[in-house]
């Protein structure tokens, strides 16, 4: 026996330290690199996109945005010539809100799970969101943006919903990637925490690594069992430099950066200033160790 | 940035060392006392009597406690709508009785009072040695009385077998005594009558049977004694009286308990209702009489404390006599410093331990909150309100309102939970439970709101875990807000709030792992580690 449990919670600990934990991450990362002032650039999804437009980031097309309920008089005109949209709080956390329209019908539209939206139950979701109920009572605008096509080859592997990169870059350099594939659990949702799964992401050759569900290493898509592996993302040596230059771009130096792929391209969804520590897992790999060794060679 | 560090820990000195030599500098300079600044503990008393009546006359009668050198009884009040309330001496004692005329109906009686009473201990010189005579008053305290028959040879075979010899100093009598009560004869869980000779016979006894032998030896080694009868204080509601004994040497009435191992000294929550072997109640019979006392704890500066002190600002009693004279009580004003250290608890609860809570202070509020409830009865209220809203909420979906309006139609529906609890509670003789209302009923709107949300975007499973971790805080919240040193020393040097911004400005600094993410990541650290 001897002191073999006590040596192996030693390594333990010593090893904890490559882990990167939201202590760390809001005292030494987000807090340090972040001005408060600058947050609203991520937090508000309207100036994000604002932004990145300038800089020729491609993002999705906005097509009105509503801030009071004076703008939405016009909502019918608005909305008649759209057969498909979404809906979200500029300034949402974690999907909250966010409504997808999938086809238009009489008198109102139908999202992709098949809820019928007349057009006064868009306008009480708009209120809503102009109210702050996704946004903690703050008042909101609300965006209506073309609805995403997804890249066809990643529909097999992803035929829930829409699923996206999510990148963290740390002083302008990609710290690590994930994909965020939603499942029939997380309603189409690309949040882990919601039960989407999380696909491990080489940065330099953009091909899957690992893959977890809730934190647990799985191989196949729990309910399609499609393989999580050995599959490369499309565009990936694009998305990289699309999420440099939106780093360039925002005064934000540790962020996480959400990019779909579309029809033809990748598209920036949002930039997030709080990016969560779960991609550790999705990746098996401590954060702080890749995040040490970038800080060692910029000195 | 070097800078920064250097003032944070500039200013983490200043809050942690300043407040700490301010408290010396009271306890060792100024007039301070560690014990005159614990607050008094003072206990409300009810004694709650209900009958049954058949149209017959009823009568009732008990003890009432009296004030003494070791108690002091205020605030006695009395409520009975159809009994004629009457209280004489009778000997040492207060004798109460109801009586009513031709009474119908379920009838209920109430008399509370409040208690502040000390502890005392008595020391017996080893030598001294029981007299050769008494005063004439102290003869009765002497002789054989119902179950306690003195000079039975029985009694004599007891102390044969406890004494080596009947010629000892009082203090070694009286320890081989209560030894032998306290270790020989085991303690029985019983409420009826038990005689001094059964509970020698049988060598098992409660209260009453130890205290019948412990007077029946004593007054056969000549040494006056005479049984008491009182209340253990303790919160809460119960039936169970006890009985102790008093043994007269050298001039003063020696308290000694020998179910609680209490030699010479009483502690300060025995209540003393009276003096001798009698019933606590008598009453007509066929009534269906019963009765309940129920009792909580408060804290009430001494008295000493502010008598000690002189006139200067630092004089912490003057502060709190200008709050309590414009009526914010002691009380009130632990209540409120101590949510900042619920605070601490909880902040420690989220940064170092990493539970999710609903809202961040909510915890502490509700554990302050819990005070009246107590905790049980504080968390079942928490959960009852939250989920009963949150159902509300969601049924009210349908309606889709806009927001603002719907938290206001939530708040209310709190205020109604909350009134309602109280309502029902009350009709069901469930006290506790009517104290909800000091419940922090915006901040149950708001969490209720939040559950729903959370409910539904994150399945009830994991609302669930995130209910049961805020009550795993809530609980830990309160104990450490009900701690009385904590309470004592806040009320004393209410500048540790300073401590507590100092230890917030640490943990605030503090980068560390928190333990639910070693679980989290455990995996991975294990593959770090091999690598």
């Amino acid at each position: 026996m001897g002191f073999a449990w006590l040596n192996q919670t030693k390594r333990f600990f010593a090893a904890s330290t490559q882990v990167l934990s939201m202590n760390q991450r809001n005292l030494e990362y987000i807090y340090p690199n972040n001005a408060r002032s600058d947050f609203p650039i991520a937090d508000n999804k309207l100036l994000t996109k604002k932004v990145l437009a300038k800089v020729g980031v491609s993002v999705p097309e906005t097509y009105v945005s509503y801030s009071s309920f004076f703008e939405m008089r016009n909502m019918a005109q608005d909305l008649e010539a759209y057969d498909a949209f979404v809906i979200k709080p500029a300034q949402g956390r974690g999907g909250g809100g966010i409504v997808v329209m999938g086809s238009k019908h009489e008198n109102g539209w139908k999202t992709l799970g098949g809820t019928f939206y007349s057009l006064a139950d868009i306008k009480k979701h708009i209120a809503d969101i102009i109210f702050g109920v996704y946004s903690f009572g703050l008042s909101d605008h609300a965006i209506i943006e073309a609805k995403i096509e997804q890249y066809e080859a990643l529909n097999q592997l992803s035929p829930f919903g829409l699923t996206d990169v999510r990148m963290i870059l740390c002083k302008h350099q990609p710290v690590l990637a994930m994909l965020r594939v939603p499942t029939k659990e997380s309603d189409g949702k690309a949040n882990l925490h919601q039960g989407a799964l999380g696909v491990g992401i080489d940065i330099k050759t953009g091909s899957a690594t690992y893959a977890t569900h809730y934190g647990e290493a799985i191989e196949h898509h729990p309910d399609t069992q499609v393989s999580l592996q050995g599959f490369s993302l499309p565009f990936w040596q694009n998305i990289v430099q699309m999420s440099i230059k939106t780093a360039e771009s925002v005064p934000l130096k540790y962020l996480g950066v959400d990019l779909v792929v579309s029809k033809d391209k990748p598209l920036v969804l949002e930039v997030n200033v709080r990016p969560g520590i779960e991609i550790q897992n999705a990746n098996m790999i401590g954060m702080r160790k890749i995040l040490k060794a970038q800080a060692a060679r910029v000195k | 940035m070097k800078h920064r560090k250097t003032l944070f820990l500039l200013i983490f000195f200043v809050f942690m060392v300043v407040p700490l030599a301010l408290v010396t500098y009271k306890l060792t300079v100024l007039n301070y006392k560690m014990s005159d600044l614990i607050p008094a503990t003072s206990y409300h008393v009810e004694i709650n009597m209900t009958v049954d009546g058949h149209g017959d006359d009823i009568e009732i009668k008990t003890y009432l406690p009296k004030s003494d050198m070791r108690q002091k009884i205020t605030e006695e009040t009395h409520v009975s709508n159809n009994f004629e309330f009457d209280v004489r001496s009778d000997g040492l004692n207060r004798l109460a009785t109801w009586r009513g005329v031709a009474v119908q109906g379920k009838q209920s009686i109430r008399y509370s009072f409040d208690v502040q009473a000390q502890a005392v201990r008595f020391l017996i010189p080893d030598d001294l040695r029981v007299p050769q005579s008494y005063p004439e008053n102290l003869n009765i305290y002497l002789q054989s009385e119902e179950g306690v028959p003195v000079y039975d040879p029985l009694i004599n075979e007891a102390i044969d077998q406890v004494l080596p010899s009947r010629d000892l100093p009082i203090l070694d009598m009286l320890t081989r005594i209560h030894r032998y009560l306290q270790d020989e004869l085991k303690n029985k869980n019983f409420s009826g009558y038990t005689d001094a000779i059964t509970a020698y016979k049988l060598g098992e006894a409660s209260c009453n049977g130890k205290g019948r032998l412990f007077v029946a030896m004593a007054r056969n080694l000549n040494m006056p004694a005479r049984s008491v009868s009182g209340l253990i204080m303790r919160s809460g509601d119960k039936r169970v009286s006890h009985q102790w004994v008093e043994v007269y040497i050298n001039g003063y009435w020696v308290p000694f308990d020998t179910i609680n191992d209490h030699f010479a000294e009483l502690p300060a929550n025995f209540l003393t209702l009276y003096y001798g072997d009698k019933v606590l109640f008598h009453h007509s019979s066929n009534v269906n009489f019963k009765y309940m006392f129920s009792m909580s704890k408060k804290l009430v500066a001494k008295a000493s404390l502010r008598e000690n002190l002189d006139d200067s600002i630092l004089n912490i009693a003057n502060v709190y006599q200008a709050f309590e004279d414009v009526g914010v009580s002691q009380n009130l004003l632990k209540i409120i410093l101590m949510i900042p250290i619920g605070a601490l608890v909880t902040v420690i609860f989220r940064n170092v331990i990493g539970l999710e809570t609903f809202g961040t202070f909510l915890p502490a509020l509700i554990a302050s909150a819990a005070r009246d409830t107590g905790l049980l009865w504080g968390s079942i209220g928490f959960v009852l309100v939250i989920v009963l809203t949150a159902l509300i909420r969601r049924s009210m979906d349908w309606l889709q309102l806009l927001h603002s309006p719907k938290m206001a139609i939530l708040l209310t529906v709190v205020v109604m939970i909350i009134l309602g609890a109280t309502v029902v509670s009350t009709n069901l003789g469930l006290n506790q439970l009517a104290h909800l209302s000091l419940f922090p009923i915006a901040i149950l709107a708001i969490t209720a709101e939040r559950f729903s949300i959370f409910e539904a975007e994150h399945g009830l499973l994991k609302a669930f875990k995130v209910t049961v971790a805020t009550l795993v805080v809530v609980t830990a919240a309160y104990t450490v807000m009900e701690s009385q040193f904590l309470q004592s020393m806040f009320l004393a040097f209410p500048e540790l709030l300073f401590v507590l911004i100092a230890l917030n400005l640490w943990l605030g600094r503090w980068i560390g792992m928190r333990v639910t993410e070693f679980f989290r990541f455990r995996k991975l650290i294990w593959k770090e580690a091999k690598s």
